[in-house]
């Protein structure tokens, strides 16, 4: 019989998870249809449209990582389920939101700057570096939305 | 740290022209100086026509035997080598260019003839020839396409007058039709067709039934197509002797970037004007000297108004440094090389984000043997060397963290996931240690220049904040507090200092104080060294887990296991890799830089052997 806690911990888990995870799966889906119209002028741009295009996926393993940690701690991996209380479950729930949310809205944007850098790489292959720079700038707020979810998370005693 | 430039300037005899231009391009130390019309020396146009139809020969080829790998070492070339002719290789690109030309045309009237035989397609059951279809004494005839829609309203329309129809099949165009008519009907048979979109068909012009010319003509294409393949068979034998043309590629540029200014010149004489370092200047006297005595060669300062390229030297650690300071911009000719102080901090923050002493071995072990089995130069080889250097970092941190492939091993330190709030500290720490380095190299700079008063107001004062700020939290008693006060008074008392009137000048000093903020989010912009770390070990962590899953159930189980393993630590650690570059890189960019260095310096590209394929050695 699982708690309503247990519930909750899992519910902050699939939000992680799914959340950052769409906003991931449309940047690299922005950046992907951008990269195939360059690759079409010159198959030769493969290599740096790709690394573009992978920039805007790391939200969606943010949002894994701390899904795994909760499922982790709630003991979903060895078999043993704990029962949370109603609080703890909210607490993981809430702790989930930063990486949810911040992980959602920052992969669509990074890949709209991606899908950007990629044209500019069309243009001036010698400074796609810089593209690269500009897409990581939203990267930041994933990283800073991850790093607050995994603190959150950490806290939670149970 | 920066290099001193001079410019050249060289008066010589025509006649030596040549020779001096190889002398100067073998000795690789001057950047030419266009001048006036930056017209380039007659003969080169057709150089640089002769280089790409050498490329496209080599394009050619690369198609038909596959492409050199990106760090496929070079041949070496002895330089008098480089410099023969190679009539063969002249040859060589004529064939494939030629070659390339028939395959393509052949290719091209097979297509043709494949699209004629097709239009046919409707028309084979016409059963009379094509070159008959003509009009009579009496009779006019109508070849063409009608809408699948109108024909039934159309055969209706026509019934009453004196013409004959032929339905053919369908076409994507509409109904296949031949229409005769008597010539009294022909104009109202005329105004049908319009009337229902009909449109004329144009015939090849063949002899016979529309069924035997398609026939023909695909036996023709499959002709056309078979010799093309024989053609492509030729170029695959003639493709092994691509190294030939790698090297009459590689002289032809060479060539071509002799060619490319021409200055200024007299009758007799010619003049040009280039950038030396000024350590070199003995180096291009001697290269010109030892080709001609008849030359005058001078080296002044740069002029006012004039910017001379910026060239970084730096030791042999932080050189490949340069790479990453070049993604962002060169630095200003008269302000700092950031490299030195920058190598360090890239080398401790990346090994920080990757923090797998497992990750790290791998990629120490791997990139040294890149290293040394390719030798990939110029950027390539920077990139991967600062990458080589984060390797042995990340299994630095990652003995230091107790990383293994994911699995806790010993810390050193501690384990930054289960003492999150250490490892937060120790990177603010490492921040805020970055972040002064770059205000003093600021100071440095600003003293250098003479300001030493903006050193003072601007920078000191807040690292005076700062250090009183710090010792508030360590040391017990007051000490701390007066410090700050100390440097907060002087940054509300200067920081408007360039304002006029007084009020505005401390109003100026109080807003500028305000700054402060944007140092807080500076510092806590190095939380990403623990969230990308956190990034790294989770990954692995997962891998680990569901690996361990599979291998619970059974013989299946652990070979998924075994390609689950290796499959995720390897994506791990590509995506990590980048990640740790580039966030890496950010902190250098946005927190360092900002801080002191001046960008827009010029690249410095000498007159120069540059070849892609061949290695020209002495």
């Amino acid at each position: 019989m699982l708690t309503l806690g247990t519930a909750l911990a899992f519910a902050g888990a699939a939000i992680a998870a799914s959340f950052a995870g769409v906003g991931s799966a449309i940047g690299v889906g922005i950046a992907g249809q951008a990269g195939s119209g360059v690759i079409s002028e010159d198959p030769d741009k493969f290599g740096n449209v790709l690394v573009l295009q992978a920039l805007p996926g790391t939200q969606g393993i943010y949002g894994l990582l701390i899904a795994f940690i909760i499922v982790l701690n709630i003991g979903v991996i060895d078999g043993n389920i704990k029962d949370l209380t109603t609080y703890q479950g909210m607490a993981l729930l809430f702790a989930s939101l930063p990486i949810a949310i911040g992980g959602l809205m920052s992969g669509i944007y990074q890949g709209k700057v991606a899908a950007a850098s990629i044209y500019l790489c069309a243009k001036r292959p010698e400074e796609t570096g810089k593209g690269i720079i500009l897409t990581a700038m939203v990267e930041t707020y994933a990283v800073l939305a991850l790093l607050i979810s995994f603190i959150m998370v950490n806290g939670v005693k149970l | 740290m920066l290099i001193q430039m001079k410019k050249a300037t060289l008066y010589a005899l025509k006649e030596d022209r040549d020779s001096i231009l190889l002398a100067l391009q073998r000795d690789g130390n001057v950047m030419l100086i266009p001048s006036g019309d930056e017209a380039a020396l007659p003969g080169a146009e057709s150089v640089i026509t002769e280089a790409e139809k050498t490329n496209g020969a080599i394009k050619f080829m690369d198609m038909h035997v596959g492409k050199r790998s990106f760090l496929a070492s070079r041949t070496p070339v002895a330089y008098k080598h480089f410099l023969q002719d190679t009539p063969e290789a002249v040859d060589l690109a004529e064939q494939v260019a030629v070659l390339e030309e028939k395959i393509g045309s052949l290719r091209n009237e097979a297509l043709t003839m494949r699209a004629q035989a097709d239009a046919l397609k409707p028309w084979q059951g016409l059963d009379i020839p094509l070159e008959k279809l003509a009009p009579t004494t009496f009779t006019n005839y109508f070849a063409g396409y009608l809408p699948e829609l109108e024909k039934d309203e159309f055969l209706e329309e026509i019934s009453s007058l004196t013409a004959e129809t032929i339905v053919l099949e369908e076409a994507p165009e509409g109904r296949a039709i031949v229409v005769f008519a008597h010539k009294i009907a022909s104009a109202e048979v005329k105004h049908f067709l319009k009337a229902h979109d009909f449109t004329d068909v144009v015939f090849p012009k063949r002899v016979g039934l529309a069924k035997a010319i398609a026939v023909d003509l695909t036996e023709a294409a499959k002709m056309k197509e078979s010799l093309a393949d024989n053609l492509e068979d030729e170029g695959i034998k003639i493709a092994s002797r691509k190294e030939e043309l790698h090297l009459y590629y590689d002289q032809l540029v060479a060539k071509q970037d002799r060619m490319a200014l021409s200055g200024e010149e007299t009758q007799k004489t010619f003049f040009i004007q280039g950038w030396v370092r000024a350590d070199k200047t003995e180096m291009v006297k001697k290269a010109i000297g030892d080709t001609t005595s008849a030359f005058d060669l001078n080296f002044t300062e740069p002029e006012e108004g004039e910017i001379p390229p910026t060239v970084m030297e730096n030791g042999k650690l932080s050189r490949p440094y340069e790479f990453v300071t070049e993604l962002y911009s060169r630095p200003k000719i008269g302000s700092l090389d950031p490299n030195f102080m920058m190598a360090p901090f890239h080398f401790i923050f990346f090994g920080m984000m990757l923090s797998d002493a497992g990750y790290g071995l791998i990629l120490t072990i791997l990139l040294y043997l890149v290293l040394k089995l390719f030798n990939p130069r110029d950027s390539a080889g920077k990139l991967i060397t600062v990458i080589f250097f984060g390797g042995i970092s990340t299994v630095l941190w990652g003995i230091l963290f107790g990383g293994w492939f994911g699995l806790e091993w010993h810390p050193l330190l501690f384990a930054p996931m289960k003492e999150p709030l250490k490892m937060l500290a120790l990177c603010f720490g490492l921040g805020a240690l970055h972040l002064v380095t770059g205000m003093c190299m600021k100071m440095y700079l600003l003293i250098k220049r003479g300001q030493v008063w903006s050193a003072i107001f601007d920078e000191l004062s807040w690292l005076v904040m700062f250090a009183g700020l710090f010792f508030m939290v360590l040391l017990p008693g007051e000490v701390g507090k007066y410090i700050a006060l100390v440097g907060a008074g002087t940054i509300i008392l200067t920081g408007g200092r360039a304002n006029k009137n007084i009020l505005t000048k401390f109003l100026g000093g109080l807003l500028s104080l305000y700054n402060i903020s944007g140092y807080v989010s500076d510092l806590l912009s190095y939380s990403r060294l623990f969230a990308l770390g956190l990034a790294t070990g989770v990954i692995a962590m997962v891998i680990n887990t569901i690996a361990q899953m599979l291998w619970e159930s059974g013989t299946v189980g652990i070979v998924v296991a075994i390609f689950v393993l290796i499959g995720g630590h390897i994506f791990n650690i590509l995506i990590n890799v980048l990640g740790s570059f580039v966030h890496t890189s950010r902190l250098q960019y946005i927190e360092f830089f900002s801080k002191f260095y001046e960008a827009g310096g010029k690249a410095f590209v000498p007159l120069a052997i540059r070849t892609k394929y061949v290695d020209v050695t002495k």
